[in-house]
């Protein structure tokens, strides 16, 4: 009789033991909120946008990795990679491989925030009425720029004629909440996610406020939105966005500053940037300073020497000769010495010399002149007014002033130019040279087998 | 010390010298009852002390022993047999089988069987057999010891990360470890800061015993954890009587098993101008010839860069000729253990009690260990009935860390060096930038310091009442507490804390897993013939783990090194995550007429880390053994002792993944100092078990009088619904998802033998070999995907249906052109075009980091009082990739120095080799290709041990119970075709995720080599 007792305490002491388990084996992850939550208030949403942000700053996108495959792409013997990361020599080689990894997260962060984007603007009605054209036009801005970004990378250059059957990348415009076989999306032409770029920043510029902390605003979308044009060599547009962008930064106070290289390394933004990545040692990511910079102030080791053939493109006593110092053991440019800075992405500099160049093209003068605008840029270094101007010193200005930021291999595509090989001096990439376009990472192509590789990448 | 140790080894010979006792010598035969053959190697003990021999070859002994005396007569498998000696001067004796205990004791899940009643296949090892290896972790000191279980230090650096693979890789996406399972509780075994491995904070000179149980029948009653195998670690326990003490002392000294050839200034200026040269040559200038074309040529910018690296010296008169490597290696390596051990107790109440101070000085630089640890393991008897217990164990670990392989502060790097380049300058400071090519990282011996702290305490309490004398219950609670501290401090002269004026680094991490076992044991006996026992019960574990990070910059000094000092504190973050799993199993032994042996068991397991429509899985097993030695036509059968056959079937899970990878969620990000919210992960709420079916079919045997004992089996084991990580189209705005999907085979045979060679009076000789063979193939992907091809540039390893995880595809190198220097890449997969450039080359297997298979041998000899063991571990068929190739096997392609192989490039048309044309920074062969793998085969002597016992009536004298001393190799000889470091190498930077932990295998990537230590030792027992 004892026995069975013990037997009946114990067995009910398992079976009580076991109710409380079964209610452990439902738990919820401290760090992270359910899909749902997330897009179910005003409050949240706006999180989300913050979060839309944090994928554009990403390293391998506006974070400094687009600006440096430009400037790698671009090479043209007047720089020289001398890193030992083999992603970005790949691109310096123009030999760039399908699983590089560099370009394989800058596609994969490009398209989390397109797909963050579709779920803010799928939300948007959850949002206060009050903010909802701003986070809309936010939204807009951000998936605008990435797509653009993405298609001068990923696809033949507008340039190459053809727009209308060469292919960019693919569009997607609504949000991914379960993955399914229609996520297996093919890439759209040039021309389409072009006109989807022009669709959501001009709706972005109308409806951004001008002022809006560091994110986006009117001028700062009218100012990719000339990038875009000119791109597309629509001058015409391109003279009138960059004007727009012009007037509504300079509305706000944006000016250039006085002098060259303290437009560079500054602590906050300064009045000529309309628009920066924000970094600081919370967000430390900024690989332009990372590869360019050097030991003594927290870069690599100088992983990007400057050349004479650069150097000798100045004319004597050009401030912007400044950038140029000797810093371990080679010749490097400042603008990305200091850690911890902002990303630079657009200074009102770029514009002055986009209205310049497309008021030279169209024979206009919207805003000023060319010969205002460039002798605006050439005052500020110290350089001698000019009387007159042509086309080839427009485009010089520009490549100088702009030299290093992310510029150079776009503008020799748009403006149909070429580029050296750094080891063989006889071998030149023409502009839609297929070696200076981007494969469609790898990783893509085998998920999705309706991706079509860049010609040239064994597709 | 190491003196001392030798003056004492002296002064114990010069005891040994003085003569024996008085009393007479008994001689005798042991015969075996079961086959009437003598018995070698039985143990003849006078009772009461240690003086005793071992019978040899024709089972006959001699021993001298007083007519007061008693003689015990043990063997394993036979019950022991006493004897007084009175007048005899001859005694034979008959040793009778031990029928219940067919060999020994083997622990499994949940119970204990004796071996010759296992239908299923475990391997086992003594702790005895390991105790004193100089090496931090068990699973070192295991490695080349038991069969299908592959053992890998992933660099000479201590206190890190050990590979074991248990019959093959399982899973792709999810984890291979095995579970380890120590006095009932599963522990944790991986998770640590950074590199850290937890396993070093385990004394293994507690360890009784280690069970491997590797087909299903023995896993399945650990159910969704068991797909790897499982590890049962037991720790020792007091036998009653007097108290005995033991106490051990070991010194060694430690240096790197292998190094690498490099070249010297003169060769290293040679290739360097040659490689400018030649570029030069090739555009069409000649700067030596016409000093016109020198400025701006190559030539002028290599000299420059010379003139760079030469610091305050000059690189054209070879006054400067640094050895980079030597820099790297720790001169002052080697290892310190200290232990002490109390045992014994009463009828009632029996303890074991320890304490030992381990210490491993590094082979590499700023790279040192040190561990205290004490346990108390008591077992004490209620009453007849219940029976109660603890085992308490606590440890401090302290590492002085080194940075993962790929970063510029590990000490191996500084083979990137120029060998012109001084190490200090006139002033006597450490070179860096830009004088050195690289960062040098001795600057971090100055200006740096990492410390990672642990806590670790395992302990288990129990109680077990026996209901009946059949039906019996044991309840355990049992707690896993690991805290472990991770404090680091870059000067601000590091490559670290160069920029910001130093950079600091606290983490903290708790990690509190509980468990409980709740189980019934009955056993019955019926009819004489059936023999049951069955085993039901059930368990519930849960593991929590809090993790802080706070990061600063800005220090005041180097010398104020913590945090408080830092004026910005840059990135702070605390973290928490857990999982639980509830389970219910069973194990049912059935035995008919001791030769036809049944098992069946199961185990139905939940756990939190599982799909709200699969949270549970059902895991049974089942198997059959047949022992057909002792059927009527076998039994007594001249030379054959047993011969059993058996063979299980059954299912094992696998739930190494995240704990919440079936969620949809949103985690937190930050942009500007604000706060947002970013998707993560789509939801996948039917994500379950990953299940691997297995069949085993095995022989035992023994052979006359079991002087020759061997276990074969073949396995088969089939992985499905792999937990794999899916790539998904990154256009959807992520980039996998976990799903159940993709099928993954192991396959082999596994062959074990036990030879006792010679057994005589005074000399014995015994040999244990063990051989397995793996087949992994990768059978299925998710639909459609016929592979995941590399992820990385540098390296090659990538998945393909057919082949065996991580197989090397890419580039199939095809030598230089001996016309023009080129290196040549094969341009189609019959090998028979090739192509220079390397875009052009066709993609290909070449080359697989698993091996074909793995063997081991120990062989155990004693002579009167002296022993030596010797064990050969090998592991054969594998190849490894050089990932640093190239930077120091790239023929001159940049400032890095070169291994000495590099010196014979190519100069002149009609050269053969296999080295490339120098030509700075066009590389000319240094993209990833098999250019960089070499054949990864190695057999290495791995422990060699000598030993002597003092006599023990000297010892007596001493009133001591038991001394030895011992000399100990380990790592002593390896021999390999391998062309790096050392070909125990798995670079440790590249498990990023546990996928690419499964994949990146066979990279040497600057890479520690392992240390080889010699060491002298002496236990004392009394």
């Amino acid at each position: 009789m004892k026995k069975i007792y013990i037997y009946l305490t114990s067995f009910s002491l398992i079976l009580l033991s076991l109710t409380g388990c079964e209610d452990q084996l439902f738990l919820t992850p401290p760090q992270s909120v359910d899909q749902e939550i997330a897009l179910n208030s005003d409050a949240n949403v706006k999180r989300v946008l913050v979060g839309a942000y944090a994928d554009l700053r990403d390293i391998s996108v506006w974070g400094g990795r687009m600006l440096l495959y430009s400037e790698m792409l671009g090479a043209n013997n007047e720089i020289r990679w001398e890193g030992t990361f083999n992603q970005p020599r790949e691109l310096f080689n123009k030999s760039v491989f399908t699983n590089n990894t560099f370009i394989t997260e800058s596609w994969l962060v490009g398209y989390s925030a397109i797909n963050i984007c579709n779920n803010i603007l799928e939300a948007i009605n959850v949002v206060d009425e009050a903010d909802r054209d701003r986070v809309r036009g936010e939204a807009l801005f951000i998936r605008g720029a990435i797509y653009f970004e993405l298609a001068r990378f990923y696809g033949l250059p507008y340039s190459a004629g053809n727009t209308s059957s060469n292919l960019a990348v693919p569009i997607v415009l609504t949000p991914t909440r379960e993955v399914s076989p229609e996520d297996q999306v093919a890439r759209n032409t040039v021309e389409e996610v072009y006109q989807q770029v022009i669709s959501d920043l001009s709706t972005a510029e109308e409806l951004l406020p001008s002022i809006n902390g560091f994110f986006a605003r009117n001028y700062v979308a009218a100012a990719i939105l000339s990038r875009v044009y000119l791109q597309m060599e629509n001058f015409g547009e391109a003279r009138d966005a960059a004007d727009r962008a012009i007037a509504l930064s300079t509305a706000q106070e944006k000016r250039l500053v006085s002098n060259y290289m303290s437009a560079f390394n500054t602590e906050t933004d300064s009045p000529e940037d309309l628009f920066t990545i924000q970094v600081n040692t919370q967000d430390p990511g900024n690989n332009m300073h990372l590869f360019y910079s050097t030991p003594d102030f927290g870069g690599r080791d100088g992983d990007v020497t400057i050349l004479n053939s650069h150097v000798n493109l100045y004319e004597s006593g050009d401030e912007r000769l400044e950038q140029f110092q000797i810093r371990a053991g080679d010749r490097r440019t400042d603008k990305w010495r200091d850690q911890f800075r902002n990303v630079k992405v657009v200074r009102l500099a770029e514009m002055y010399l986009t209205r310049a160049e497309a008021n030279f093209r169209e024979g206009t003068a919207l805003g000023a002149t060319p010969l205002e605008d460039i002798n605006r840029i050439r005052e500020r270094v110290s350089l001698t007014e000019k009387t007159s101007i042509t086309l080839e010193e427009i485009l010089m200005e520009r490549k100088l002033e702009l030299a290093h930021e992310g510029h150079n291999i776009h503008d020799v595509k748009r403006t149909r130019g070429s580029i050296i090989d750094n080891t063989d001096n006889s071998l030149i990439y023409s502009y839609d040279d297929a070696r200076l376009v981007l494969p469609i990472p790898q990783r893509e192509t085998d998920a999705n087998p309706n991706l079509t590789q860049n010609p040239g990448y064994g597709g | 010390m190491k003196k001392s140790l030798l003056s004492i080894a002296i002064l114990l010979l010069i005891l040994t010298m003085e003569s024996m006792a008085q009393s007479r010598e008994v001689s005798g035969t042991v015969i075996s009852a079961e086959d009437d053959f003598p018995l070698p190697g039985v143990n003849v003990r006078i009772k009461g002390t240690t003086r005793g021999t071992i019978t040899d070859i024709d089972g006959s002994y001699t021993v001298s022993a007083d007519a007061s005396e008693t003689l015990v007569y043990s063997y394993i498998g036979f019950l022991s047999q006493e004897v007084e000696v009175g007048d005899q001067e001859n005694i034979d004796v008959i040793l009778q089988t031990d029928a219940k205990t067919l060999g020994e004791v083997v622990v499994v899940g949940f119970g204990s069987v004796t071996r010759g009643d296992l239908t299923g296949n475990v391997a086992s090892l003594k702790g005895a057999e390991i105790q004193n290896i100089p090496v931090p972790t068990f699973q070192e000191a295991i490695q080349g010891r038991m069969a299908g279980v592959f053992v890998e230090s992933s660099s000479g650096k201590v206190g890190e990360g050990v590979k074991i693979r248990v019959r093959g890789t399982t899973s792709i996406s999810g984890g291979n470890e095995p579970l380890y399972v120590i006095d009932g509780i599963p522990m944790n075994a991986g998770t640590g800061i950074g590199q850290s491995n937890p396993m070093a904070d385990i004394n293994f000179n507690d360890i009784e015993s280690f069970e491997v149980l590797k087909d299903a029948s023995a896993a399945a009653i650990y159910g969704a954890r068991a797909s790897n195998g499982v590890v049962l670690i037991t720790t020792k326990t007091g036998a009653a009587g007097r108290t005995k003490f033991n106490v051990g002392i070991q010194r060694g000294v430690s240096s790197p098993t292998r190094r690498n050839e490099f070249l010297n200034s003169a060769q290293y200026v040679e290739l360097m101008r040659e490689a400018g040269y030649n570029n030069d040559l090739r555009t069409g200038i000649d700067p030596i010839n016409n000093p016109g074309d020198y400025p701006d040529s190559d030539l002028e910018f290599v000299e420059s860069r010379l003139d760079r690296h030469s610091g305050h010296t000059d690189w054209r008169d070879g006054s400067v000729d640094t050895d980079w490597q030597e820099q790297a290696f720790n001169p002052g390596a080697g290892v310190t253990n200290v232990n002490f051990s109390a045992s014994g107790g009463d009828e009632r109440t029996r303890f074991y009690f320890s304490s030992a101070y381990d210490k491993q000085d590094g082979i590499m630089i700023r790279n040192n260990f040190e561990r205290i640890s004490g346990r108390l393991n008591l077992d004490h008897k209620v009453s007849d009935r219940f029976n109660i217990g603890a085992n308490f164990s606590l440890a401090r670990t302290e590492t002085t860390r080194l940075p993962e392989d790929n970063q510029f502060n590990n000490p191996i790097q500084l083979v990137a060096l120029a060998p012109i380049t001084p190490i200090r300058d006139q002033d006597g400071m450490l070179y860096d930038r830009p004088v050195a090519t690289y960062y040098n990282n001795l600057i971090d011996s100055e200006n740096a310091e990492w410390l990672t702290t642990s806590f670790r305490n395992i302990s288990t309490i129990y109680g077990e009442y026996q209901f009946t004398d059949d039906l019996r219950f044991r309840s355990d609670f049992a707690v896993d507490i690991l805290n472990q501290n991770d404090e680091r401090f870059f000067g601000s002269r590091t490559i670290t804390g160069q920029g910001t004026n130093g950079f600091g680094s606290s983490r903290w991490l708790r990690l509190f897993n509980y468990n409980t076992n709740n189980y019934f044991t009955y056993t019955k006996n019926f009819q004489e013939k059936h023999q049951v026992e069955a085993v039901a019960g059930m368990s519930f574990q849960r593991y929590d783990e809090n993790f802080t990070q706070v990061d600063g910059q800005e220090f005041p000094l180097d010398a104020l090194r913590t945090l408080a000092s830092a004026a910005e504190i840059t990135d702070g973050e605390s973290t928490l995550t857990y999982n639980t799993f509830l389970s219910y199993f069973t194990r049912i032994n059935y035995k008919y007429d001791d030769k036809y042996l049944f098992t069946f068991s199961a185990r139905y397991d939940g756990s939190s880390r599982f799909g709200d429509n699969n949270k549970y899985g059902f895991f049974p097993a089942a198997s059959v053994g047949w022992i057909a030695s002792e059927e009527d036509f076998l039994k007594g059968k001249e030379g054959l002792s047993l011969l059993k056959l058996r063979a299980s079937y059954g299912l094992t899970g696998n739930a190494e993944i995240g704990n919440f990878d079936h969620f949809g969620l949103y985690g937190p990000v930050s942009y500007g100092l604000l706060p947002g919210l970013n998707p993560t992960q789509i939801p996948n709420p039917n994500l379950t078990w990953e299940t691997t079916a297995q069949l085993d079919i095995g022989v035992e045997f023994g052979l006359f009088s079991d002087r020759i004992t061997g276990e074969i089996d073949y396995y088969h084991k089939d992985t499905r619904d792999l937990l794999l990580l899916v790539p998904v189209p990154g256009t959807t705005g992520f980039r996998s998802q976990r799903q159940n999907i993709g099928r993954m085979e192991n396959y082999g045979v596994e062959v074990v033998l036990n030879s006792a060679n010679y057994a005589s009076q005074n000399f014995t000789w015994n040999s244990n070999f063990n051989f397995a063979r793996n087949i992994n193939r990768v059978r299925e992907l998710s639909e459609d995907q016929t592979s995941i091809p590399p992820t990385s540039s540098r390296f090659l390893n990538g998945i393909f249906i057919g082949e065996s995880i991580g197989v090397f595809y890419g580039p199939k190198y095809a030598g230089v052109d001996p016309s023009n220097g080129d290196a040549l890449y094969y341009s189609n997969e019959e090998l028979t075009e090739t192509t220079n450039d390397y875009n052009e080359a066709e993609r290909m297997v070449v080359g697989d980091p698993n091996p074909a298979f793995i063997a081991g041998i120990n062989n155990t000899l004693t002579y009167k009082n002296f022993d030596m063991s010797f064990l050969f571990q090998g592991v054969f068929g594998n190849d490894i990739y050089e990932g640093g190739g190239g930077f120091y096997a790239a023929n001159g392609d940049w400032f890095d120095n070169s291994t000495l192989r590099q010196f014979d490039r190519w100069q002149n048309p009609g050269d053969i080799t296999d080295i490339p044309q120098a030509r700075l920074g066009a590389c000319n062969g240094c993209n990833a290709s098999s250019r960089y793998i070499s054949d990864g085969s190695y057999v290495r002597l791995k422990t060699l041990t000598f030993g002597y016992n003092i006599p023990s009536n000297v010892v007596e004298r001493m009133r001591l119970n038991t001394v030895r001393i011992y000399f100990l190799a380990q790592n002593l000889l390896t021999f390999t075709n391998y062309l790096g470091w050392d070909p125990e190498v798995n670079a440790d930077y590249l498990g990023s995720t546990t996928q690419n932990q499964n994949v990146f295998q066979g990279n040497d990537f600057y890479s520690a080599p392992q240390a080889r230590t010699f060491s002298l030792g002496i236990n004392v027992g009394f």
